[in-house]
């Protein structure tokens, strides 16, 4: 015999649905953490990477830029910057900052030391040597 | 063949003869008394909607799995012959069989006998079980040999797929246990077991997505 | 107002719209930065006002969750709240330390606010959406434990219906997710992977049962459709959501490490994230059709249409838009970006606020809905600002297109800055959508204070 629905038809389909694909998220997560090392070269990520990722988030760096397409989108894609511009123009555009072109979008001086800026190159090189399947579409990120 | 008692004792939609009762149950709905064909199909409207959904989400895979071969023909012809298609041949009939095992638990629902309904059910959670120990032993396999999601486009959907339907086959099963244990209680009569078609309706669709997949994913090539 | 408790969601209502004008204001600042990039810079640069911006829309739509739930769980649990001085205290404890981190964020420069604040002990500042000082995510935490501490206890004493289930569930997971934001590993692709743990699981996932426990709930009160028939509905919509948002939270997965099967998966199943809201709008729609009352609120009636059509268009279809990998290699990280995340974030958690607030404050002063003459001036402020957000979204959709073209394709790219320059018309056109937008919000406030006409106790 045939019934329309039922709340109760409606409300278990919610919660084995919710379980269900919970579950399976956690399957595929446990796959995704176990594959990363083969496209993070997280043997790479060395103190100074490190230290160059914390100057990053302690900078807000991304209030401005995107790093790998995520953030803001005031200013240019950072995750390629490196391959783009290279590690010493990346340095003397920090230490430039501000440029005080009128009318012109303007970054903070930040008054980092040398040492803070090979972290922050470093940091740099090694976001954009991770596999992102071709991402972005061409060197102007 | 000997007439049995139907489980189901109690004194509720007993008062007419049984051929109407049986009837009435088949052909109109819980309000109505006229005698048309009811509109809706068997069990809770909502499970055809998920049902539809289920199908819809499938549909999609499967599109994009053909998608994908045309577009690495060698690479999902090569990849293919590794998989084991006596497994799934197998399969195929232990799925085909366990749905056999639930269209006789709704003919046996029907006329009221639940505790006979309950072993038929019991039987095609049975066969899943089969079903997923013939899968788990394949991708043991499988995962021993180091192949993986990652490892190329037709592994990512071969495992996928299966993985998906697996699962599926699982919340089928759990879905059965439920009406079985109910039914064992005398929940289900003659007049009302929506919930046994409800879930054979759905066990009829995971045991269609494997028909579509074995031939998709093991054989065509 | 039919318990005496429900009145502490006055004052979460109130700050959450005094917030909402903090918010407009600094996206005001950021629009103008936009087109004149230095403006107000050194004292408050872009990504100041950024997060200024995007911290206060989080902190009021999470102000107004709280004052939805304080109003609605009594009345459906049929029991006064748990402690009504709780709630009132974890108010001034939220208000009081998200006032003192937006004025941290800026009177101080960041690196030395993150010195200040402890971020040495355990990093969780700097990334989007999560800039707040350790001292405010714990501050978080306690305020969500002790609310959902006071709701549960008043749903375990009262009667359990469905809206206060869903409701109680979406404001768990909203609970349990945040605390992803406190796992900050140096592996930038394992960050980002549970980044949107927090962001994607809330505004694709547990915000949309908070948003339809809600919905249903103002649409029982205004229609008077039978609840069983209401909840049903509910529970299917979230069922959806449920289903195509969690591994549709592969859609984030495609460019930023992990591997390239979530193209598939994310893809697939976030094409169909637009189903529950397009089943949200059928709903709300139908309901009013089906209305057995004539309700004297009909500003909340406009704002409850509003929301499941605003958030189609804003979640669903433009989300859809670039929701497929092919197409987001594109568009990632991009104008369109920021167009969807406009809309969406309007059209569905901005909006189910308002409707929340628009039937609910007028039973808090005493009347079933306001005078005439302030509804409408409330729909108009409706109209003003739903029409701007759909010109920004229009705008921002064209700048991005055009940023893509130039930008991305092409034998001869130009660089970000030049492409920036290249679409500023459309960040003036947007800029002046804003001020009409300021404008609509304006008439809103001034709604709350209209006196002419008589208050409607029907």
């Amino acid at each position: 015999m045939s019934e329309t629905f039922t709340k109760s038809m409606a409300r278990n389909i919610f919660y084995g649905g919710a379980v269900f694909f919970f579950l399976l998220f956690l399957a595929l997560t446990f796959d995704t953490v176990q594959t990363l090392p083969k496209r993070d070269h997280r043997e790479n990520i060395t103190a100074s990477v490190v230290r160059g990722k914390h100057i990053w988030e302690t900078r807000d760096c991304i209030g401005c830029h995107t790093i790998l397409g995520e953030g803001a989108y005031f200013a240019p894609e950072l995750g390629n910057v490196y391959k783009r511009r290279g590690g010493p123009f990346i340095k003397a555009w920090i230490q430039a900052q501000p440029t005080g072109v009128p009318g012109r979008r303007q970054m903070p001086q930040f008054n980092l030391t040398d040492q803070q800026l090979d972290d922050v190159v470093a940091f740099l090189k090694w976001t954009s040597e991770v596999n992102t399947n071709n991402w972005p579409p061409n060197i102007e990120g | 063949m000997k007439h049995r008692q139907p489980d189901d004792l109690s004194c509720e939609g007993r008062s007419r003869p049984s051929f109407f009762a049986l009837n009435n149950s088949i052909l109109t709905s819980n309000t109505s008394t006229s005698h048309e064909i009811h509109a809706t199909p068997p069990g809770d409207l909502a499970i055809w909607f998920f049902i539809f959904a289920e199908l819809l989400a499938f549909g999609i895979f499967f599109v994009a799995y053909a998608f994908a071969r045309a577009h690495n023909v060698e690479l999902f012809n090569e990849s293919q012959q590794h998989l084991n298609r006596a497994s799934g041949a197998i399969n195929t009939l232990v799925l085909i069989t366990s749905s056999y095992f639930m269209v006789r638990a709704v003919a046996a629902i029907k006329q009221g006998f639940s505790h006979e309904c309950a072993r038929w059910i019991a039987a095609a959670i049975g066969m899943g079980g089969i079903f997923l120990v013939i899968k788990l032993f394949e991708f043991h396999a499988k995962f021993s040999a180091g192949i993986s999601l990652s490892t190329n486009t037709f592994y990512m959907f071969y495992l996928s797929l299966t993985i998906f339907h697996f699962m599926h086959v699982i919340l089928g099963m759990v879905i059965l246990s439920a009406v079985m244990l109910k039914a064992k209680g005398g929940g289900y009569s003659v007049e009302n077991h929506t919930g046994v078609e409800t879930g054979a309706s759905y066990w009829h669709m995971v045991d269609l997505l494997w028909i579509i997949l074995f031939p998709l994913v093991y054989v065509i090539h | 107002m039919q318990y005496q408790s429900q009145a502490v969601a006055k004052p979460y209502f109130i700050a959450a719209i005094g917030l909402f004008v903090g918010q407009i204001l600094f996206g005001l600042i950021m629009g103008y930065q936009y087109v004149v990039g230095d403006f107000l810079f050194p004292a408050i640069p872009f990504n100041v006002a950024r997060m200024v911006h995007t911290n206060l829309l989080i902190v009021w739509i999470l102000f107004g969750f709280m004052g939805a739930a304080y109003y609605l769980i009594p009345e459906e649990t049929e029991t006064e709240l748990f402690s009504p001085k709780l709630a009132l205290l974890m108010f001034w404890v939220f208000l009081i330390a998200g006032a003192l981190t937006i004025v941290g964020y800026l009177t101080v420069p960041y690196a030395t606010l993150a010195k200040m604040t402890g971020n040495d002990i355990l990093a969780t500042m700097g990334r989007e959406f999560l800039e707040q000082p350790l001292p405010t995510k714990v501050g978080i935490v306690i305020v969500a434990l002790a609310f959902l501490f006071n709701i549960s206890m008043t749903v375990l004493k009262g009667r359990k219906t469905s809206i206060a289930l869903v409701l109680l569930l979406g404001l768990w997971g909203l609970a349990i997710f945040f605390l992803f934001s406190f796992y900050n590993p140096s592996n930038l692709v394992l960050d980002k992977y549970f980044w949107w743990w927090t962001v994607h699981l809330w505004v694709e996932g547990v915000w949309e049962l908070i948003l339809g426990a809600m919905l249903a709930f103002v649409l029982i009160k205004i229609t008077g459709v039978d609840r069983e028939v209401i909840e049903k509905w509910l529970y299917i919509i979230i069922a959806m959501t449920l289903i195509t948002g969690i591994i549709g939270t592969g859609h984030h997965y495609f460019w930023i490490g992990t591997p390239s099967y979530w193209q598939w998966f994310g893809s697939v199943f976030s094409a169909l994230e637009p189903i529950p809201f397009f089943m949200m709008t059928v709903f709300a729609f139908n309901m009013v059709n089906r209305r057995r009352r004539e309700h004297p609120n009909k500003a909340a009636t406009l704002w409850a249409l509003g929301t499941g059509v605003m958030s189609f268009l804003g979640a669903g279809v433009w989300g859809f838009l670039h929701t497929l990998a092919p197409v987001n290699f594109y568009t990632h990280g991009t104008q369109i970006t920021a167009a969807h995340g406009h809309m969406a974030f309007y059209g569905a958690y901005v909006m189910v606020n308002l409707t929340m607030i628009s039937y609910a404050m007028p039973m808090l002063r005493g009347r079933s809905a306001n005078s005439g003459p302030a509804q409408v001036m409330e729909m108009w402020s409706f109209w003003l600002m739903t029409v701007s957000i759909v010109f920004i979204t229009l705008f921002l959709t064209a700048a991005g297109i055009l940023q893509i073209w130039l930008q991305r394709m092409g034998t001869a790219p130009l660089g970000f800055m030049a492409a920036q320059d290249q679409i500023m018309l459309f960040y003036w056109m947007r800029e002046l959508a804003g001020f009409v937008f300021l404008l609509g919000l304006v008439l809103y406030v001034w709604s709350f204070f209209c006196k002419k006409g008589e208050a409607q106790t029907a």
